[in-house]
């Protein structure tokens, strides 16, 4: 395993977030809407690092999500990993040096997740609606992720670029 | 390097990587859905579950504390212009008076449930609530009892006035509860007054739902709904709320009730594990059978 500072600052990052998902998420939950700090960190994980970011990280939050629920294990895995690639490649082509487009991907990877893991579930034989999964769970926990997701991006942003040796901070301008 | 998290390798090994994962996922998935409770990936959850209990323990201790100092502060400040030796004694006042009260309610709810242990004559024990769901899609607890305690899959799990869930998972020192709110919870009921039989199921609103009642079946508002012991899945005779709301008429096949739950998953602080109760003829503590709704298709708990 190549431990640069970028990868170390990214592992560290991982860690905070699954603390967060198990300390603090249960705790700060509005009504059915709990934040997912791990979809938030590996999403703007991918973002900020839209070349670097690669399939094992994800992968392996995923899959420590599935495990930490009683959902189907594997599931978050696919999500988290599909997700992260769309996101990246979707940073990559459509950046514009605009605050808008890492926000406007974040909340569609956000959502996209949440609503298709409700998908998986009904897939496999949860007794639930899909439109009870939208508006109860998907909805309102797509728009917490993404709080999450803002107020992690910058300071995501920093480290992770700032840990590259290749390229200097980015500074997403507000136009 | 193929473990590294920033990938910068050649493309191709990246796309393998991730086409590996891909797969890997999928299969995971599939083999969860396919395997038993028993199975591999259930208990690495449930080991899972119990390693990270400590922490969401700390969680909740904390969220707990913040919200004691938040209310002194706020206190405080109402108190802001008054002699700052009357603000000192004022607010050990309140610390005394909000542990006294913590004290007070903790004592109620273990009054309670002791009462219910009475009333129905039944064999468990206590335990409390140290984490709430990590997951916005779970409606579970995890409590400080698992199977050093006698604690197993299957077990019924009552709150201060009621059922409340039913473990799915334990290890030595801890074990997850799945509520009654949880859409993947089934629970064969009937109705105390009619004799009306029926299946109650959680939803992601959060609320009771009894259904597959038969067409004649008399609910009513005030009907108080309590677990039949069908198929084996909860204790017998066990209260499970009190019907609030009748979707249709009598007669229509499809209707179905609406029955307050006991208790949230953020209110529940304590709760009582039932080994066994009076009428119960002890095969609701099996730990097989009727965990999952999803599980058993149609008849949920109560096939």
């Amino acid at each position: 395993m190549n431990l640069t500072r970028e990868n170390v600052v990214v592992a560290v990052g991982a860690l905070v977030a699954v603390v967060l998902q198990v300390a603090v998420a249960p705790n700060v939950a509005i009504f059915a809407a709990q934040p997912n700090f791990l979809l938030a960190y590996v999403l703007t994980v991918a973002i900020a690092n839209p070349l670097g970011a690669g399939p094992v990280l994800p992968f392996a939050l995923g899959l420590l999500f599935d495990l930490l629920g009683t959902g189907p294990v594997g599931g978050m895995a696919l999500l988290f990993t599909l997700a992260s690639l769309a996101a990246s490649r979707a940073f990559a082509v459509l950046d514009n040096d605009t605050l808008f487009m890492p926000l406007a991907i974040l909340v569609a990877a956000s959502f996209a997740v949440e609503m298709l893991y409700g998908i998986l579930l009904v897939a496999l034989g949860s007794p639930v609606g899909l439109a009870d999964a939208f508006f109860y769970r998907a909805l309102p926990c797509a728009l917490y992720d993404c709080v999450v997701a803002l107020v992690l991006y910058p300071l995501v942003v920093r480290l992770v670029s700032g840990a590259a040796q290749d390229r200097g901070p980015r500074t997403p301008r507000l136009r | 390097m193929a473990l590294n998290f920033q990938q910068r390798g050649s493309a191709l090994v990246r796309r393998v990587l991730l086409a590996f994962l891909v797969v890997v996922s999928l299969a995971m998935t599939t083999v969860y859905a396919r395997e038993g409770d028993d199975g591999t990936l259930h208990r690495a959850q449930a080991v899972v579950s119990g390693a990270v209990a400590p922490l969401k323990l700390v969680g909740a201790t904390a969220s707990s504390g913040a919200q004691t100092a938040s209310d002194a502060l706020g206190d405080l400040a109402a108190d802001a212009d008054t002699l700052s030796e009357l603000r000192a004694y004022n607010a050990e006042l309140v610390e005394q008076y909000a542990q006294m009260e913590e004290y007070r309610q903790e004592n109620e709810r273990l009054r309670q449930l002791v009462d219910l242990k009475d009333t129905y004559g039944i064999e468990g024990v206590g335990a409390r609530v140290i984490g709430n769901p990590a997951g916005a899609w779970d409606q579970t607890v995890t409590i400080d009892k698992g199977t050093d305690d006698g604690v197993g899959t299957g077990l019924t799990v009552m709150g201060t006035s009621g059922v409340v869930g039913q473990v799915v998972a334990a290890d030595a020192r801890t074990a997850t509860v799945r509520l009654l709110t949880d859409p993947k919870s089934g629970a064969a009921a009937i109705v105390q007054s009619s004799r009306a039989q029926g299946v109650v199921r959680g939803s992601l609103e959060g609320l009771l739902y009894l259904e597959d009642l038969e067409a004649d079946a008399e609910v009513s508002e005030g009907d108080v709904v309590v677990t039949s012991g069908l198929g084996g899945s909860y204790t017998r005779g066990l209260v499970i709320g009190t019907v609030v709301k009748v979707d249709a008429k009598q007669g229509d096949s499809s209707r179905r009730a609406v029955v307050s739950p006991n208790e949230s998953a953020s209110a529940l602080e304590e709760v009582l594990v039932v080994f066994s109760a009076l009428g119960d003829d002890g095969d609701g503590a099996d730990g097989n059978g009727g965990v999952d709704a999803a599980d058993d298709g149609e008849g949920g708990g109560a096939s």
